[in-house]
């Protein structure tokens, strides 16, 4: 599905995020990308979001090369993509209903098809009671889950999550991964974190970056800090 | 429409500043349509007034004169042509004169000329016309008022040019104000358009809610605009009604067609609404465009 060919990426005031960067990624695999902060883990997920061009090498995704420059069909790219951010990117002033729905309404999918469609992800986070609370309404852990049920809802055959669990305390973060195990097998998830109780307790594929290098990929790995 | 209504709800204060701006703008124009449209049949009307009159010696035959008078009309320059008779002339010298006994008895018909009277369809027209009849034969004199045609040649460009720049000023105002009070909104939702960005919307759709924002208030802006602006015509009518006495109709003359702008009816009316509303579509929506532009990069 995410295909990665000698990929470099430069910043132009000449720091070096990402060096040779080569790598597969399946359908429907579940990886972790690891490393410490400034790695270029961001960057990494950022390149196949199409927020970032690389410098050089190239990316495909789905068949497809997105990191040439002619490529004009983002919008249909990131369709596919379901993200998570550390940040949640929740808006105040919509209900989780709404929130949830946005990500629909792009698909220009009927109402009708929208409610069901927010509802299934609603219920798979466990906030089905709260579809018309705001989000001052609700608790960190609670705003994660209606990022996740935004980026679950829909077609969307993969999920990007950087450091989704960053802000959450230990117990809830839990209860996030929780949710991310249910999908294994189901859709591609790929999630940037350093939290290695996580990712040693998973036993996923886990592709450690450092300085901007892949130093490690292991099919059924751990990480040490 | 039900996002709209939330969003308008969401920014009242926003909204109803553009309202009340676009309100104020299409006012302005609706008065500006209907002052021009009524000017412009007013200086139509003023400028078919003056004439041309041209008066034949008395060697003159009525098919020499009847000749010239088919060329004016064939000319496509004059508006109407009308021969007055050595008799007919007698008759309105007999009118004119009816209280003063001793220029009658000194005058009979046979001294009179017989003339055309030419009113022209745009007064440039008038010199060529005149120029034109000085050149054929059995032509005496001709007499038009030049200094009055080439002032209301004057008048007119003065005019046109004078309502060209206030409509341009008009709409460049509105444009930036409105285009101010959109990009603050459009600040506002600086978060939920990065979002939609993330999530795949297209430019069009991160657009709509905007555009479709700008059409709404484009309509009820206008209408109200219209409803007051008619409000104060039927107030001010008697007024009007006592400056135009004397006027049964006034036009604007196309080539293609013709617009009854006085008395008031339906279409001109209609025209001035869809003007408005036209003014409105593409004011505010052009704003919204530029205002959008630079979130959506």
């Amino acid at each position: 599905m995410i295909q990665f060919d000698n990929v470099n990426k430069k910043f132009p005031f000449g720091n070096t995020a990402l060096k040779d960067i080569c790598l597969e990624i399946e359908d429907n695999e579940f990886v972790f990308v690891v490393g410490p902060s400034g790695a270029g883990k961001t960057t990494l997920l950022k390149l196949i979001t199409r927020e970032l061009l690389p410098t050089s090498g190239s990316i495909i995704v789905d068949g497809v090369d997105i990191s040439q420059k002619k490529y004009h069909q983002t919008d249909k790219l990131r369709q596919k993509i379901g993200m998570v951010f550390q940040d949640f990117k929740i808006l105040n002033e919509k209900t989780v209903f709404e929130n949830v729905a946005l990500a629909l309404a792009i698909s220009h999918l009927s109402s009708d098809a929208i409610k069901t469609a927010v509802h299934q992800a609603l219920q798979a986070v466990g906030l089905k009671d709260k579809d018309d609370f705001f989000p001052l309404q609700l608790s960190m852990g609670e705003l994660q889950r209606v990022a996740i049920a935004r980026a679950i809802s829909g077609e969307r055959k993969l999920i990007i999550a950087d450091e989704p669990t960053g802000n959450l305390d230990p117990q809830t973060t839990w209860e996030i991964m929780k949710i991310f195990k249910k999908l294994e097998g189901k859709k591609t998830i790929i999630i940037a974190t350093h939290n290695t109780d996580v990712v040693n307790s998973f036993k996923k594929r886990v592709i450690i970056v450092k300085e901007g290098k892949i130093v490690k990929d292991t099919r059924k790995g751990g990480y040490d800090l | 429409m039900n996002k709209l209504f939330k969003s308008i709800r969401r920014a009242p204060y926003q909204s109803f500043a553009a309202f009340l701006m676009l309100f104020m703008s299409l006012l302005m124009a609706t008065a500006l349509l209907f002052s021009i449209g009524s000017l412009y049949g007013l200086l139509g009307y003023v400028e078919t007034r003056p004439q041309v009159t041209v008066y034949f010696q008395n060697t003159a035959t009525e098919s020499q004169i009847a000749k010239i008078k088919q060329e004016l009309i064939d000319s496509g320059k004059a508006l109407s042509v009308k021969y007055v008779t050595q008799t007919e002339a007698f008759e309105t010298y007999k009118v004119l004169n009816k209280d003063n006994p001793l220029l009658l008895e000194m005058v009979t018909a046979d001294i009179l000329p017989a003339s055309l009277e030419i009113n022209a369809k745009k007064p440039v027209y008038l010199p060529q016309i005149a120029e034109f009849l000085q050149k054929k034969p059995g032509v005496n004199e001709v007499v038009f008022q030049k200094i009055i045609i080439d002032r209301l040649i004057q008048l007119t460009a003065i005019i046109r040019t004078i309502s060209l720049t206030f409509f341009i000023f008009l709409t460049i105002t509105t444009m930036i104000i409105l285009f101010t009070i959109t990009h603050f909104k459009v600040a506002l939702k600086r978060d939920e358009i990065e979002l939609l960005r993330l999530l795949g919307a297209s430019n069009n759709f991160i657009r709509w809610p905007f555009f479709q924002e700008s059409l709404v208030f484009a309509f009820f802006s206008a209408t109200s605009a219209f409803l007051f602006f008619i409000g104060l015509i039927f107030y001010f009518s008697p007024f009007i009604n006592g400056y135009l006495r004397g006027i049964d109709r006034l036009t604007i003359n196309f080539d293609w067609t013709q617009i009854t702008v006085w008395p008031l009816n339906l279409i001109w009316l209609a025209t001035i609404y869809f003007g408005i509303l036209l003014f409105g579509c593409f004011t505010y929506l052009t704003a919204s465009f530029f205002a959008t532009k630079k979130f959506i990069k």
